[in-house]
């Protein structure tokens, strides 16, 4: 990746790119692999302060955003298979770490105040230490229309807590009862998680939040 | 970080060794399979096949490579999973023995399961599932180069999660697998970047490559009591909508000689278990907080009701393990420190 091309998304990043460069620089997003991966990791920063400030993406730049998926055929599958899809791919599923979404995700980023005065540093860290890029490229590599939503709140998510030898145990002996694809993801955690012992539960995590 | 750039990097590369071969390569296609009758073809090949893979696993941030071999071979059936990054964790599965090294607690954990146990059936999709999952084929795709039917399994409520494979047309391997919060946010992902079916694979395949010199070993050596001496006390009283009481068991865990009760509710898809012990008698007189822990996406919950520990383990999200844990009651009080018979 040139530093031109870098330096304009940072630029787009930063909220710092004219409208009609970033509009340029959108409808490459959705043809370039390689941008759009970078891109992918920086969409997760911004669920992660969606999710901790409940940013919204404004009125004008929805519509800035709608105009460059209707006209990228890439985008539009994604964006097709968005509205008819199931309901957890939801809003601004578009978010997502998978083909042209990732545009939309940088569109929906500048837009936000809160984002422009948050540290660079962090900005730049909280991507690439959260999102691997083998959970971005996978999707796009194969050519999907995939859209998927990052996690919400990768923050919380961030620490994965393997048990201890006491709960090691019930996790095996459970998985003897999981259904096959279940088992798999729960015996996969199992084999990557870092160590620890089960957590004492927060007192503020009210009956029935879920997550 | 390092670790993660690592994976991804590994990833790419092994992406492009994805191989599929073997006779399932002759398989005709199911070009009209509703989405049920793609996940049941999905567990079959997952449970029936032999194969070996190499996946990504992706959650709470971090990405790691994992390799999965799995055998069926004269009615019995081997499985290794292996961490090939970081902590190098192995589970090996032969017959009913399954086996745990955990290099990091210098452990390993030996479980021995009742011989009529079987991994193949349970739990099974059914219409009362259909009520609690809305299950649809969104899209037909290509993934690493196979055609791939992609099937959503959306849940209808907060008390269970969601699910996007990608599944080969040919083989019915879920190349792919999304797990979805009940936001519908991707928590955790699977793929596999390469996939090997094999007629044969060989005895020495399954041997770990750990080396467990200086290891405490925990085994489940004791029988386990009786089943309905042990068991029927316990009960939920109340569960999530669709969740049913699937198997009940009596055992002993690797590294305990007390047995453990052990309860199996699932919703044809999902499953969580609860185990009930009892406490120890120097954990009596303790105050009890109530745990909770995560592996994975999957959760964990323990309290302490009427003087037993009861732990909620299941591919569901917190909020449901700790509905269920809470609900167990014995349905004639059993007596601190002792168990009924």
């Amino acid at each position: 990746m040139n530093e031109e091309l870098d330096s304009q998304l940072s630029a787009m990043f930063d909220d710092e790119l004219a409208p009609g460069e970033c509009e340029l620089l959108a409808r490459r997003l959705s043809r370039d692999e390689q941008l759009k991966a970078r891109w992918g990791r920086y969409a997760v920063v911004g669920a992660a302060i969606r999710s901790e400030r409940g940013v919204r993406l404004n009125a004008p730049l929805a519509g800035l955003v709608s105009a460059v998926i209707l006209a990228e055929p890439a985008l539009a599958a994604a964006h097709g298979a968005r509205r008819t899809g199931v309901r957890w791919w939801q809003p601004l599923a578009a978010a997502a770490v998978a083909a042209g979404v990732a545009a939309v995700s940088v569109l929906w980023l500048r837009a936000q105040a809160p984002l422009a005065a948050a540290p660079l540093s962090a900005r730049l860290t909280a991507p690439t230490a959260t999102v691997p890029a083998a959970a971005v490229v996978p999707a796009a590599a194969a050519g999907a229309p995939d859209s998927y939503v990052v996690p919400r709140t990768p923050a919380v998510r961030a620490t994965v807590v393997v048990p201890s030898t006491e709960l090691a145990n019930y996790v095996v002996a459970h998985s003897v009862f999981s259904s096959p694809v279940t088992r798999r993801n729960l015996l996969s955690a199992f084999m990557t998680g870092e160590s620890g012992t089960a957590a004492e539960e927060p007192r503020d995590d009210a009956q029935g939040n879920v997550q | 970080m390092l670790r993660a750039m690592s994976s991804s990097e590994r990833f790419v590369a092994l992406t492009l060794a994805w191989a599929v071969a073997g006779a399932a390569l002759a398989e005709e296609p199911a070009r009209q399979t509703a989405p049920a009758q793609w996940l049941e073809r999905m567990n079959q090949a997952l449970t029936t096949r032999n194969y070996d893979g190499t996946f990504s696993h992706w959650h709470g941030g971090r990405v790691e490579m994992l390799r999965i071999i799995h055998r069926v071979q004269d009615g019995t059936v081997s499985e290794r999973l292996a961490s090939l990054d970081g902590s190098g964790r192995e589970f090996i599965r032969t017959g009913a023995s399954l086996t745990c090294y955990l290099p990091d607690q210098r452990t390993v954990l030996v479980e021995q399961r009742p011989p009529d146990e079987s991994l193949v059936s349970f739990p099974a999709l059914n219409d009362q599932t259909a009520s609690f999952y809305d299950l649809r084929e969104v899209n037909r795709t290509r993934l690493n180069r196979r055609d791939t039917h992609v099937i959503t399994v959306s849940p209808k409520d907060e008390y269970r999660y969601g699910y996007r494979l990608w599944i080969d047309d040919s083989t019915a391997m879920p190349l792919k697998t999304q797990l979805c919060d009940t936001r519908g946010h991707v928590i955790e992902q699977i793929v596999f970047a390469s996939l090997t079916l094999s007629a044969h694979i060989p005895d020495s395949a399954f041997k770990p490559e750990v080396s467990t010199v200086g290891f405490k070993w925990l085994r489940n050596e004791s029988a386990p009591p009786a089943l309905a001496a042990a068991t029927q006390a316990w009960n939920a009283m109340r569960l999530p909508p669709g969740f049913r009481i699937a198997a009940r068991s009596a055992q002993t865990l690797p590294g305990s000689t007390d047995p453990v009760d052990h309860l199996v509710f699932t919703d044809g898809l999902a499953s969580v278990s609860v185990f009930v012990e009892s406490q120890r008698r120097e954990q009596v007189d303790q105050p009890s907080m109530p745990e909770s822990a995560t592996v994975g996406s999957s959760s964990a919950f323990s309290t302490v009701i009427d003087g037993h520990k009861i732990t909620a383990v299941g591919e569901v999200p917190p909020d449901t393990v700790r509905f269920i844990a809470n609900q167990l009651k014995a349905q004639e009080p059993p007596s601190v420190g002792s168990r009924r018979p």
